[in-house]
């Protein structure tokens, strides 16, 4: 085991390999508040990525409902319950991550899902249970609450899938930080798909190894963003390179989410793994449990996220989300617009503050039609 | 034996503990492996060649070295005869597995059994038993429960996995072959441990942990059979070779071969076996 520096616990903890940054490293913001678990995201994976044979119940993306929905069946409460009770308030989490909870001979704490954990997703999670108390009124956080949490693969700084194979044939890539497994060297040990926290390596059973989300690395690399991120009707997630808090960049859209103003956070901290998926979380849930899911911080991001038109800059990064295919090194808000810029600085999209109202007679002179006018 | 002791000293300076190596060489333990005629066939278990062939006991330990670790491992003993017809080599080992395991989702795994040979037959300088060492390469036979599966019954499909399984379409089936391969996985770029086999036997090499690779050609072949609680399992190697990655064996030699089980049901599978140390093996002239 090596020492190494992970910031969202803030302090040094144990991992199998030294620990060595990636030159840019994949990130991804994902809005809560504005997912409404349409599964357009999960599709467009689906059909681009896993539509082949022994794939039928894989998703590298899933959208489940919180806090009763998994995939794979029960996948956070599982650990979170192997892991046991740790404190998480402060900055400085001194628990125990899942690499310093290792038992005797193993590299990581895991676990192995049943086959048929990964068999319905997403049944019966929207289910009604129960009725509102008499007298009851919204007030927030709700009394009754619920919300939607899409997942792909955290490509992890610290990944625990890469920790656990013992022939090293996952690798992180030098040059984004994607996590890949390599498909000629796996040899299907499933020694990933149980140390992954976030069940989010998968075997595969008729080629017989394992598979995960590339973090859609062909489009990557040439500057497009995820299938998943272009796809989103809801525009809640932003794609494109996340930076160490040391060497944040205001000018990058996501490290000024992140880093900046700090509204987004990273899917269980505790684990030790850094994660570079990062949530907005959802303002009408109880902050004790987000605290749990998301980590200290969790309070001041919504705060921060509630006061979000006092911060120009913020209101321009947060315009961006889904407002183009390309990925977005750079922006700068200019007026009442924000700009987004690729890596050679060229402009890539430009969205006002304001969207312009543009208004029409009713009466369609030139097709003798009537049209009613929509908002 | 040099390498392979500083290996052992090391590890088990590094537990603390001291290693149980059997006597590997002491004269109980020496595998004969008679010469039979070539026209004689081998690969079936059961052929009646091996009941004449001598039985030796082998014992297993616990793979306690590198994680991750399987501390209390199913099989402990296996009972190995060998024999060879002047071009091949055929080892039998038998072992005891009340739970025939060959179907491999993600929750299951394949029994498994494997012959490892060294490369290079220095007895003075042999390689870690423990898939060999760098600079000392060793030339190891696996044989799967799910590839002599997949050869007995035909290759898994969805529906042998999963009966009730319903799929609209799959990408070969509105594609040419060639721009639905990238929809195959593993299978697309020849992984070997995915692509169809024509023998249940990998036929690899290695030079320490997590460097087993299997190799573009095999030259193994094997059949094991499940039989009343039972796994008998036949492994053949041509003895002659002029690769680097093969031992080459002639009769009257004397050389080592060492073993590894793997017991499915348990979950054993990569790193989480049961192991022996080297056992000495004389070929008939």
């Amino acid at each position: 085991m090596s020492k190494v520096y992970n910031w969202q616990i803030g302090r040094q903890m144990e991992y199998p390999y030294e620990g060595v940054r990636p030159r840019r490293q994949f990130g991804l913001v994902m809005d809560l508040n504005k997912c409404i678990a349409c599964q357009t995201c999960t599709v467009a994976c689906k059909t681009t990525w896993t539509p082949g044979r022994g794939q039928e119940y894989m998703f590298w993306n899933n959208v489940e409902s919180k806090p009763y929905g998994y995939y794979p069946l029960g996948w956070d409460v599982n650990i979170l319950e192997k892991l046991g009770v740790q404190e998480v308030s402060g900055p400085v989490y001194s628990g125990k991550t899942l690499f310093e909870a290792a038992p005797d001979g193993e590299p990581v704490l895991g676990y192995l899902p049943d086959d048929l954990d990964y068999a319905h997703p997403n049944i019966g999670e929207d289910d009604s249970v129960g009725d509102m108390t008499r007298g009851a009124y919204l007030q927030a956080p709700h009394l009754q609450w619920m919300y939607y949490l899409p997942r792909i693969c955290n490509h992890c700084t610290y990944p625990a899938c890469l920790g656990s194979c013992p022939r090293q044939s996952i690798y992180k890539r030098p040059e984004d930080g994607i996590v890949l497994i390599d498909q000629r060297r796996c040899r299907g040990y499933r020694e990933c798909v149980k140390g992954c926290p976030y069940k989010k390596s998968f075997f595969n059973p008729m080629t017989r190894v394992s598979e995960k989300c590339i973090g859609c690395y062909p489009a990557v690399e040439s500057g497009r963003q995820t299938q998943c991120t272009i796809t989103c009707i809801g525009k809640i997630r932003l794609q494109g390179f996340v930076s160490a808090p040391d060497e944040a960049r205001e000018d990058n859209p996501i490290d000024y989410v992140v880093h900046v103003a700090k509204i987004a956070r990273p899917l269980y901290p505790q684990f030790g793994l850094e994660p570079n998926v990062y949530y907005i979380p959802p303002v009408h849930v109880p902050p004790s449990f987000l605290a749990q899911m998301f980590g200290a911080g969790v309070e001041q991001a919504i705060a921060t996220y509630r006061a979000a038109s006092q911060d120009r800059k913020l209101i321009g990064a947060l315009l961006l989300f889904g407002a183009t295919p390309q990925i977005i090194h750079h922006y700068r808000v200019e007026g009442s617009f924000t700009i987004g810029y690729d890596d050679s600085g060229a402009e890539l999209v430009r969205v006002p503050f304001k969207e312009p109202i543009f208004m029409r007679v009713a009466f369609d002179e030139k097709y003798q039609t009537r049209r009613s006018n929509m908002t | 034996m040099r390498l392979f002791s500083r290996t052992v000293a090391r590890v088990s300076l590094a537990l603390g503990t001291a290693l149980v190596v059997p006597a590997a060489f002491g004269a109980d333990t020496v595998l004969h492996a008679s010469r039979v005629a070539s026209t004689i066939p081998l690969i079936d278990p059961a052929a009646p060649v091996w009941s004449k062939a001598r039985e030796v006991a082998v014992v297993l330990q616990p793979q306690s070295v590198v994680v991750p670790m399987n501390p209390e491992p199913a099989v402990t003993q296996i009972r190995v005869r060998a024999v060879h017809n002047g071009k091949l080599l055929a080892v039998r080992i038998n072992w005891k597995d009340a739970t025939r395991s060959e179907t491999v989702l993600s929750d299951t795994f394949g029994d498994q059994v494997a012959v490892e040979f060294p490369i290079r037959a220095d007895p003075a300088d042999l390689p870690s038993p423990m898939m060999g060492n760098a600079g000392a390469p060793v030339n190891i036979l696996q044989w799967r429960a799910a590839l002599q599966h997949d050869l007995d019954y035909g290759d898994p499909s969805v529906r042998t996995l999963y009966s009730n399984a319903e799929v609209d379409v799959y990408p070969d089936q509105l594609l040419p072959a060639a721009v639905a391969r990238p929809y195959q996985g593993a299978m697309a770029v020849d992984n070997p441990v995915s692509r169809p086999m024509r023998t249940p036997v990998l036929d690899q090499v290695a030079e320490g942990w997590g460097t087993l690779t299997t190799k573009a050609q095999s030259r193994a072949e094997g059949r094991g059979v499940w039989h009343n609680g039972v796994w008998s399992v036949v492994i053949t190697l041509p003895l002659a070779s002029t690769s680097q990655d093969a031992p080459n064996l002639r009769p009257g030699q004397k050389t080592s071969v060492a073993f590894a089980v793997w017991e499915g049901g348990h979950r054993e599978v990569g790193s989480r076996k049961s192991w022996s140390d080297w056992t000495a093996i004389e070929l008939a002239k």
